[in-house]
């Protein structure tokens, strides 16, 4: 009796096992995919993305009129209304709310001159942000940009390529120097521990942000990044942050990623060099195509056809 | 019976357990050079370079030498370290002068290659014919980049960076939006659009037949990342799976990838390019098929097949054999950051506003007669085998 338990335990575990290597790959609609890879480690290649708002404010955090907003009527904060650079985009222009992603009591460590910096990036946020030049993302930022991120995994190397920027970075598993200079994407030497690769990233400049909400770091930033997988088609992602100059104690944001499964899914050009040209360097022109440049200040002109009141009525329903 | 059935059905699903994780157990040492991956794909990885320095077309002088001998090569190396290069200086603070600010630390000279040309196909090595719409292209925007440089010293010299084009007043065409979207370098700051790709940090073409690329394989991706230098680069998927290009109506800079293995050779079609991007010419109705072969542990060969019925008469094809770099002390630095520290792009523009202000109040001389167009690299003596400085 107890022979024959065991026996159908063995069954089933291996008809079990069998069968989702086999369901893991039909399911995806992509081309055979294990779900480990050949050095026996969890196969996280593929095409994958966050679907949260971590990049609008890591932090929890209410919907609001815009990214840039203004005083409305009140004098209240959660009164404000969408400010002059994107009040032409109407509701495609609301900052989604948020539950935030940091762990524990919520909070950024700041100490008191760095949280009042980033109040002050914040409310500057248009001049200071540097996605919005399309500079390198850095880590952990380019993980939970809003577009798809590819991992290329080897065996001494794992490749991140992200989508924002045609930005890159190689993981690597083996033991190599350090770049000879600081770097926008941080150098990052990975492990496995079990299932979770752990990627520690050092070696970053103090110039890039973490959020479109201005929590910024220096450049004693040091990164330690979790990637666990949860499901063959999700991973979980979790980040100690440490920074000295900037943080009173290290903190940790967490949040699923998940695979992109359409089965054509592929990285396309995010060409925003030349696409920001025109922000960074339109001022400069002979003749400018911004017309109300006011030395090096875009003096937002909106232009947008309201129809007479008599009309309003077939505008509202079309 | 039932026992039995069970035993046998035990046996076989545990069987298929045991394939199913074996076939992606590990095949041999993770570090296996000029083999297999652990998956057991040919292993292409790496950092990669071509460390000698062969023409893309074969000068005049060698035709139907296909090869140089190993004393002609010394004698080349010789000739080419014996000359000064940008590090040449002209009259002090002339725009020839300033033109080479960036000195020949900031070349990379190689050492001289075994084959007196990059092109093997057709087998005189020269490019082939344009098409009749293409020679009518290049001469169309020949003409207005002449007409911009008119009223240069250049022109006046005659140099030959003139040639075709005349000196005279400043030309009405220096008011024209350019015949063709332009990637190189015009000699006039309107706007960025008037600059150079590489001015503008987005230098990078494929095909690219310098720098380095880093290789890194997963089952069914091949990544490259490609450092062009001037701190730029940018990150290449080549897709393995068997799907079709996108439509025509998706446009890629660097193409659209579609690889497949066919023995140890990893065979990629390009296609879907910008009207943006702009290889010698060809630009969206270009199309790639690359051959990459690990031939030995330390080579990588690459050769390219490179057509556009628009622009060249028949395909050609490149080939070029590249070594494998130090992988340990990641002496390759490379994060492409030059959009990031771009004070050049801004100061050019800065300074034409600059000088036309001055200019407009009598204080300076027309921003039209002055070049900032010409690469003036020639002055230290020719490179026999790059035909530049």
């Amino acid at each position: 009796m107890a022979r024959r338990s065991l026996i159908a335990a063995v069954v089933a575990t291996a008809v079990v096992t069998a069968l989702v290597s086999v369901s893991v790959t039909r399911l995806t609609g992509q081309s055979a995919r294990p779900a480990r890879a050949a050095d026996g480690k969890p196969n996280i290649s593929g095409v994958w993305q966050v679907n949260n708002e971590a990049n609008w404010d890591l932090q929890g955090h209410d919907a609001r009129p815009g990214a840039v907003t203004q005083r409305g009527i009140y004098p209240y904060a959660y009164a404000e209304v969408a400010g002059a650079p994107v009040l032409a985009l109407g509701a495609a222009a609301i900052v989604p709310g948020s539950i935030g992603v940091v762990q524990g009591d919520k909070q950024i460590p700041y100490t008191a001159a760095a949280a009042a910096k980033k109040t002050e990036n914040a409310a500057h946020w248009v001049d200071r942000d540097p996605e919005l030049k399309c500079y390198l993302p850095g880590i952990p930022r380019a993980t939970y940009m809003p577009y798809p991120f590819q991992i290329v995994q080897s065996t001494n190397k794992i490749q991140m390529i992200y989508t924002f920027s045609n930005a890159a970075r190689t993981i690597h598993l083996d033991n190599v120097a350090g770049p000879p200079d600081d770097a926008w994407m941080g150098h990052s030497v990975g492990r496995w521990d079990g299932d979770t690769l752990v990627v520690d990233v050092t070696h970053f400049n103090d110039k890039t942000w973490l959020d479109r909400a201005g929590n910024f770091h220096s450049d004693a930033l040091h990164v330690v990044e979790r990637f666990t997988p949860i499901s063959p088609d999700a991973l979980r992602y979790e980040v100690t942050i440490e920074d000295p100059k900037v943080f009173t104690h290290p903190w940790t944001i967490a949040m699923p990623i998940y695979r992109r499964l359409e089965p054509d899914v592929q990285l396309l050009d995010f060409p925003c060099i030349d696409f920001t040209e025109e922000f960074m360097y339109g001022h400069l022109r002979k003749q400018q195509l911004v017309k109300h440049w006011e030395g090096d200040t875009i003096a937002v002109d909106i232009r947008r056809k309201v129809p007479p009141g008599e009309q309003l009525f077939d505008w509202y329903g079309k | 019976m039932r026992k039995r059935l069970l035993q046998a059905l035990g046996v076989i699903a545990v069987i298929l357990a045991v394939i199913a994780l074996l076939r992606v157990a590990p095949a041999g040492s993770a570090t296996q050079s000029a083999g297999k991956t652990a998956w057991g794909d040919p292993d292409l990885q790496g950092i990669w370079t071509d460390e000698y320095q062969t023409p893309l077309q074969r000068p005049a002088k060698y035709a139907n030498k296909e090869a140089f001998t190993d004393e002609e090569r010394a004698e080349l190396d010789r000739q080419r370290a014996g000359i000064l290069r940008r590090d040449q200086r002209v009259e002090i603070g002339s725009e020839r002068d300033v033109a080479g600010a960036y000195n020949a630390v900031f070349q990379s000279i190689k050492h001289t290659g075994k084959r007196t040309s990059l092109i093997v196909d057709p087998p005189d090595g020269r490019l082939p014919a344009l098409t009749p719409e293409a020679k009518q292209r290049a001469d169309t925007d020949r003409q207005f980049r002449l007409a911009l440089l008119q009223a240069t010293q250049t022109c006046k010299d005659g140099d030959a960076a003139c040639a075709g084009g005349k000196y005279g007043p400043p030309s009405p065409r220096r008011a024209e939006v350019p015949p063709f979207y332009n990637t190189g370098r015009l000699n006039r700051s309107d706007g960025p659009e008037d600059r150079s790709m590489t001015e503008r940090c987005m230098a990078a073409v494929l095909p690219d037949f310098g720098g380095y690329r880093r290789i890194v394989q997963a089952p069914g991706t091949v990544s490259i990342f490609y450092d062009v230098g001037q701190g730029q680069g940018w990150q290449r998927i080549i897709t393995l799976e068997q799907v079709a290009h996108p439509p025509s109506s998706i446009h890629q800079r660097f193409g659209d990838s579609r690889g497949h293995w066919e023995g140890n050779t990893l065979v990629v079609d390009v296609t879907n390019f910008s009207p943006k991007s702009d290889f010698m010419g060809a630009r969206e109705n270009l199309h790639l098929v690359e051959r990459w072969t690990r031939t030995d542990a330390k080579t990588l060969e690459y050769a390219v097949t490179i057509e556009d019925t628009t622009t060249w008469t028949k395909p050609w094809t490149v080939k070029q054999e590249m070594s494998r770099q130090d992988e340990q002390a990641n002496r390759i630095y490379y994060e492409p950051r030059c959009h990031e520290g771009n004070y050049g792009l801004p100061a050019l523009l800065s300074g034409t506003r600059s000088e036309e202000a001055d200019f407009a109040a009598g204080k300076g001389p027309d921003p039209a007669t002055k070049d900032s167009a010409t690469d003036f690299g020639t002055e230290g003596g020719v490179d026999a085998l790059t035909g530049g400085g």
